[in-house]
């Protein structure tokens, strides 16, 4: 097996048949190939988080008891397979941080990369 | 102008657009983007203020961007759930404004174009090209822009030209729009200007229009709970059919032998399975110059657009289809009956919000009755 670089390069998703659909996290990233018990495994490379900061915000959401990240997604965004937005936009590297505090006030945000006027 | 999970984000500036303050907002009721993939046709946008007495949005909009900055650039973004989407970038071109009367507010109208407007400004007559083949006076002409953030996307023309510039140095003739587009009919291709992927960028797309990809979530009629158009309404008119006839010159013997080539190609797979016979015949002329391979490649790229005989109009709430229908790309249909069921090209949309709705209508072509899949993707 390769050892693993800091900046891995591969092959770009093709358009055409992307390996990961648009609404996944990993929609975009480059793909590489790595050798392992003598056969050829393709894999994703490593996906930068980015920081929340970028992040406009739109609304705060507190934390109620039995909530779960995906049923937040859900609620906030209509589709709970979008939770790692939450993730991105509040800093937590583990799903499960996001939740584990009852109470704490969660960002809702625009997308990375959308300038917003603050609660416009 | 929220509303559930669909947000608003209109960016205004002179040529670097910023978010817009909390009272433009506030004073926007109505969006409307025409947003089209048909060839020599523009998308345009249309903003509509209520307004208060004294209100500081008509300096915004027509001191500001009327005379100070000759530019002023507006960029709509929707995002639904959390995917953004870019439905156009432009610059304003007029204004009117209808004063209020009996207590009504004024209302301001703000209308604009996409970036190709710009495009149009100056006569660019005379610049030379010297030794440049087509692509390249493409992308010549394209780079003054890039300022705005336009990012060109060429396919360089199926006819290998460069002219040697000892015999003739070709010259821009018309405005930057103009010219784009007569080098793009030529080469069968089409000059559009597409929106994003992010705020701020676009892509000035000079290539054939191409009828591939990924279909976009399949628009399902009278489906009961899965419905998602409003409505949507077919006709199918046989006589739009045409048969392109192109010219091969024959070196040895000077004949001219013309050849009709069927309107299918790589980039214009048939849609529909029962393709109607061609009523009319359209010869085109310039090809008999060329070689076989490059007359064909020609004629199939010219013919791909008079093909669609199958049109459908429609709406649909965005809310209720889950994301925004985007033009120049297909889509499946559901639910129509055998003859109209399939995959479709989304020839142009219309984006209309309001506070709390957001609806979309659109127009969607083939060029045949009948699905070429047996299961379109939902």
């Amino acid at each position: 097996m390769t050892s693993p670089q800091l900046f891995p390069s591969g092959l770009p998703q093709s358009p055409e048949s992307p390996a990961f659909p648009a609404t996944s996290r990993y929609a975009g990233l480059p793909l590489a190939m790595a050798e392992l018990d003598g056969r050829q495994v393709r894999y994703v490379t490593r996906r930068f988080v980015p920081q929340p900061e970028r992040f406009a915000m739109l609304r705060e959401h507190p934390v109620a008891e039995g909530e779960r990240p995906d049923t937040l997604a859900a609620a906030e965004l209509g589709d709970p397979e979008r939770f790692w937005v939450l993730c991105d936009a509040n800093g937590a590297l583990h799903p499960a941080e996001l939740t584990s505090i009852v109470g704490r006030r969660l960002r809702i945000t625009l997308p990375e990369g959308v300038p917003g006027a603050a609660d416009a | 102008m929220l509303s559930g999970s669909v947000h608003l984000t209109l960016l205004v500036g002179p040529a670097v657009p910023v978010p817009v303050p909390r009272f433009v907002l506030d004073a926007l009721t109505g969006v409307t983007v025409h947003s089209t993939a048909e060839p020599g046709k523009q998308s345009a946008f249309e903003l509509t203020f209520e307004l208060e007495k004294g209100s500081l949005l008509p300096t915004v909009f027509l001191l500001v961007g009327g005379s100070l900055p000759p530019v002023l650039r507006v960029v709509i973004t929707v995002t639904v759930g959390s995917m953004p989407e870019v439905l156009i970038d432009g610059v304003m071109t007029s204004t009117s404004l209808a004063p209020g009367a009996n207590g009504t507010p004024s209302v301001l109208t703000v209308h604009g174009m996409d970036l190709t407007a710009l495009m149009e400004k100056i006569d660019g007559t005379g610049t030379p090209f010297p030794a440049l083949p087509v692509a390249a006076r493409v992308l010549t002409v394209l780079a003054k822009y890039a300022a705005f953030g336009v990012i060109p996307a060429v396919v360089p023309s199926l006819v290998p030209d460069t002219p040697n510039p000892l015999e003739r140095v070709p010259v821009q003739r018309g405005t930057d729009l103009a010219y784009l587009r007569r080098l793009a009919s030529r080469s069968g291709y089409v000059f559009t200007h597409i929106p994003g992927p992010v705020p701020g960028a676009s892509i000035a797309y000079w290539g054939p229009q191409a009828k591939i990809g990924l279909p976009q979530p399949a628009l399902n009629v009278d489906l009961d709970v899965q419905t998602n158009v409003e409505s949507l309404n077919f006709s199918y008119d046989a006589e739009a059919a045409t048969l392109p006839v192109i010219f091969i010159h024959h070196p040895e013997t000077k004949a001219i032998i013309p050849v009709p080539i069927p309107d299918v190609s790589p980039l214009n797979p048939p849609l529909g399975a029962l393709q109607p016979i061609p009523h009319r015949i359209r010869y085109i002329r310039e090809t008999a110059k060329l070689g076989i391979a490059e007359a064909v490649l020609l004629g199939m790229a010219k013919s791909s657009s008079a093909a669609d005989v199958v049109t459908a109009q429609g709406s649909l709430d965005v809310q209720r289809y889950g994301q925004v229908l985007r033009p120049r790309a297909l889509v499946g249909v559901r639910g129509a009956g055998t003859a109209f069921d399939g995959l479709y090209f989304v020839q142009s949309v219309d984006h209309q919000l309001k506070r709390g709705s957001f609806t979309q209508q659109f127009t969607l072509v083939r060029n045949g009755l009948v699905s070429t899949l047996p299961v379109v993707p939902v």
